[in-house]
């Protein structure tokens, strides 16, 4: 699976940069949101068929807020280390951490606060988080654990890392892949706000 | 959201009306639109003006930037769950379906 996603990430990549202009492969990169929404359709099913699964979530209760508590801290803490081995600003590495693996919104809204150099760091370090996190899910869960899977996916744990999840955990973690994605791409905006202005 | 909402109506069908014999075609599906959307993923970073001198210029800084958060998150999470969380069950880890 992994070599097969290699081999269509370096095909993409290709085409994007050198390929001619296919009307359908063009659609394809311009509405991918809708493969998005039928993978979730297809991995709602999943879930769907597997009874008696809510109610082991529900037993969770508030610890299922312990996976993106840790995102955060490893995340800001992380960044506030970088920034310290590469000389930037503390607020401005975190914030550039904070960015959870959300590229474009992280990039984009770090470039406008502390300018291109620091948005294209941002944009690229989330850029290669997503894709070291989808390509690492596979050792982690044989190494680590499911939860260690979410922690390297951050903010993408509910859309483009899914996939992985899917094939390399189970249901359990792929419904808690989820809720991690949707509390911590709501944070990523806050977080990027909270480290520049405060730290 | 609207990814949640989409993944919700799922589980309503795969709960009430999906057929179980249908369960490899579905496998399938998440297969084909894994794939299709990493290689859109590709076509769209390929895509990206000044892509290739962004990450030539960079690339080591935001590779730290990469790394360091990443393994520190994993790190934080991993020890956070052995402490608070059970393994989520099922399959066993790292199998594939």
């Amino acid at each position: 699976m992994v070599l097969f996603a290699l081999a269509a990430l370096g095909l993409g990549i290709g085409y994007g940069l050198w390929g001619p202009d296919w009307g359908l492969v063009d659609w394809l990169a311009a509405n991918s949101d809708y493969i998005l929404y039928l993978l979730m359709f297809s991995v709602g099913i999943s879930v769907g068929m597997h009874h008696g699964l809510w109610n082991k979530l529900k037993q969770y209760h508030i610890k299922i807020l312990v996976v993106p508590a840790g995102i955060v801290v490893g995340s800001m803490l992380g960044g506030i280390l970088c920034g310290l081995l590469t000389g930037h600003p503390p607020n401005e590495s975190a914030a550039a951490a904070c960015g959870l693996g959300w590229y474009s919104l992280a990039g984009a809204t770090l470039g406008k606060l502390a300018g291109a150099q620091m948005g294209s760091i941002t944009f690229l370090s989330n850029l290669m988080r997503e894709i070291f996190s989808f390509f690492s899910i596979a050792w982690l869960s044989k190494h680590l654990n499911a939860y260690s899977c979410i922690a390297a996916a951050g903010a993408t744990s509910e859309d483009t890392t899914l996939p992985m999840m899917i094939r390399y955990t189970n249901d359990e973690a792929v419904v808690f892949s989820v809720m991690n994605g949707v509390i911590c791409s709501a944070l990523v905006p806050v977080l990027i706000s909270f480290c520049y202005r405060i730290l | 959201m609207d990814v949640l909402i989409v993944m919700c109506v799922g589980v309503l069908v795969g709960n009430r009306i999906f057929p179980r014999k249908a369960k490899g075609i579905n496998e399938k599906v998440q297969l084909i639109c894994t794939l299709l959307l990493i290689f859109s993923m590709g076509v769209t970073l390929g895509g990206r003006p000044n892509f290739l001198s962004e990450l030539a210029s960079l690339g080591l800084d935001s590779l730290l930037y990469c790394l360091i958060p990443t393994a520190l998150s994993v790190a934080i999470v991993y020890l956070l769950s052995k402490k608070f969380l059970q393994e989520p069950e099922d399959r066993p880890k790292g199998e594939e379906p």
